[in-house]
């Protein structure tokens, strides 16, 4: 093992509750010490417990309490972001056919697979001019069939199950003491299009019809913002995941990215931001060339990275503007070692964590195969490490433990 | 530059084919035709790797190409396998379903004169194994998304070996989350999380066979 549990000596005494010390470090400000929220649905912790992707959704009882054991074996942390494997669903088809399709282990995949997006041509050029004149709502109750093959019925059926579910999975870690955050994901306008018509086609829509799409986003994205502010309220859990990847700099220049990304995203995060919601910003892949624009998002996002974003950069631009989060990428911690991940997650907290705002987490999900010991190691950096000057040089927001 | 590669590299469609239409109409030497839609991807793929295009620029352009190739080939009096410059057998490994990196590669393979056996996404071991065998391509290039993917790109590098042509194909790696300890895990020759440096890979491949 690295020196730095020698250097600390022992455990950082602890002055802020799990939720405080996240709140500070959304507030920018700085916190008793870093705040880690590694994240996973249940793939992770049942995998280690002996569970194959096919058993955990067949026997989710077993997998929810496989779930919490594996919290505790990790020796806790600040909390679960994501309660479980489900959904949160508003009562309304509009909202659950906008869900992307998935394959599922033992039926569409092996047995010990994880659940995959299946990414189809769903939607046709035709469909923007559609919801551009109907708009979104409209569209989907009378098109809902393009989506999902089922009756109306069934459909608001699986979403009531899956939103049941999700408040079940709630319950049981707050029972256990342990604070849950996302109270709902939804897509950006952006990547919902990108998911239902396909990255190859949709990028060609991108240049062969952009009005098109523009037209059809501009109808979309007031039902974005209302179902993560009906979500936040059916889960009584002000943190909405605003789902990201495909409007950044690795996929298009940013005369796109300021056109069909840009406006939604700022136009959602005010609105949630205003509703009392706080927006977690989940850019996946490289966002490197667009973090000057996050500047002008309100105050109160988490801007979270999955390890493809330049983090050190991010802190350049962003730091003491807007609460960082990431970003320990899925590769080190299945293939890295303790000492790699002590070492990344170090750098972290000394660089990016470095005046506070700073959430340790896994770069997107902790992945079904990552070693224990080294999500282990994540925490317990966090948990024990105190870079000097970098935390404890500023009072703590000792007034944020009564959140 | 010509009119017609000019209108490539800037995502002029309608342009771009109207120009191939009218120079096949008027009896020009397809080949040449070709060499102008090559170098008009080459530009992009420069203008990429200096990170003034995108991914977005490579799929347009790669559209473009594509329906211009389909205009000009069946005018080809020649045999066209005079322009490649290599061969790759390429595919999403087992258990994994994401087809989208693997398939901007197989575009980009194409363009540079690759030819490319796509096997598509969920491939087992032993099919890669088959086709390796039965084109006797120097190249296999192994994508995937997701972490579990690695095991079986570890497989599958495996079921090469105990074929007994390992060393003569050069394994490549590729995908959003690989790192170096991937392809050392893995036991692969190259990683690459960039499809333009994966095209580049393989070109550096190709030189040291043909000096072999």
């Amino acid at each position: 093992m690295s020196g730095i549990y020698e250097e600390g000596g022992e455990v950082l005494k602890e002055t802020m509750t799990p939720r405080g010390r996240v709140q500070a470090a959304i507030d920018l400000q700085v916190p008793d010490r870093v705040p880690v929220l590694p994240f996973w649905t249940i793939y992770f912790a049942c995998r280690y417990k002996g569970m194959n992707g096919y058993q955990m959704i067949k026997d989710y009882e077993r997998a929810r309490q496989a779930n919490i054991e594996v919290f505790d074996e990790l020796g806790g942390f600040d909390g679960q972001v994501y309660p479980g494997i489900s959904f949160v669903f508003p009562d309304r088809l509009s909202r659950i056919i906008r869900e992307p399709l998935y394959k599922i282990p033992g039926i569409d995949l092996p047995l010990d697979s994880v659940l995959q997006h299946d990414e189809c041509e769903i939607l046709s050029p035709e469909d923007y001019d559609l919801i551009a004149d109907l708009g979104w709502k409209a569209f989907a109750e009378k098109y809902y069939g393009k989506f999902n093959s089922r009756p109306a019925s069934q459909i608001l059926d699986w979403g009531r199950r899956q939103t049941a579910r999700y408040m079940e999975d709630i319950k049981a870690w707050n029972e256990h003491g342990v604070p849950v955050y996302q109270g709902g994901q939804v897509f950006s306008p952006l990547m919902f299009f990108s998911m239902f018509r396909t990255l190859q086609q949709f990028t060609l829509d991108l240049y062969r019809r952009p009005d098109r799409v523009e037209a059809a986003m501009d109808a979309l994205v007031d039902d974005v913002i209302q179902d993560g502010i009906d979500s936040a309220k059916l889960t009584g859990l002000p943190w909405v995941m605003l789902v990201l990847e495909r409007g950044g700099s690795f996929y298009y220049p940013l005369k796109i990215f300021e056109r069909f990304e840009w406006p939604y995203l700022k136009k959602i995060t005010e609105a949630w931001v205003k509703a009392g919601i706080t927006p977690q910003l989940h850019f996946d892949q490289d966002w490197t060339l667009n973090l000057p624009y996050f500047k002008e998002l309100p105050k109160g996002c988490i801007c979270e990275f999955d390890s493809c974003t330049d983090i050190f950069k991010t802190k350049e631009i962003l730091g003491g503007i807007q609460c960082i989060m990431g970003d320990v990428s899925a590769s080190l911690l299945t293939y890295g070692t303790r000492d790699e991940v002590e070492e990344y997650c170090t750098k972290l907290i000394d660089v990016v964590g470095k005046g506070g705002g700073f959430i340790l987490s896994s770069g997107c999900n902790v992945p079904v195969d990552a070693k224990f010991e080294n999500v282990k190691a994540m925490i317990d950096t966090a948990k024990n490490y105190a870079p000097a000057g970098a935390l404890q040089e500023e009072k703590p927001c000792l007034s944020l433990e009564k959140r | 530059m010509s009119e017609l590669a000019d209108a490539i590299t800037n995502l002029k469609e309608d342009e771009a084919l109207r120009i191939v239409r009218h120079r096949l109409e008027v009896g020009e030497e397809p080949i040449s035709l070709v060499a102008e839609c090559r170098r008009g991807m080459t530009i992009v793929g420069e203008l990429y790797r200096k990170k003034e295009y995108f991914l977005g620029e490579l799929i347009m352009s790669g559209e473009i190409f594509k329906q211009a190739m389909s205009l000009i080939e069946p005018k080809l009096k020649g045999d066209i396998r005079t322009e490649i410059i290599g061969q790759v057998v390429l595919g999403t490994v087992k258990g994994d379903i994401h087809n989208l990196g693997k398939d901007i590669v197989a575009g980009l393979l194409r363009i540079a004169g690759f030819e490319v056996f796509d096997l598509g996404a969920d491939v087992a071991p032993q099919v890669f194994v088959e086709k390796l065998v039965e084109t006797g391509a120097p190249i296999v290039g192994l994508s995937g998304l997701i972490t579990p993917s690695f095991e079986s790109m570890k497989d599958t590098v495996k079921a090469i070996e105990e074929k007994g042509i390992r060393d003569k194909v050069k394994v490549v790696i590729g995908g959003g989350i690989v790192i170096k300890q991937v392809k050392d895990y893995v036991g692969a020759d190259a990683f690459t999380r960039d499809a333009a440096e994966g095209v580049e890979m393989c070109q550096e491949f190709m030189k040291r066979v043909e000096k072999c």
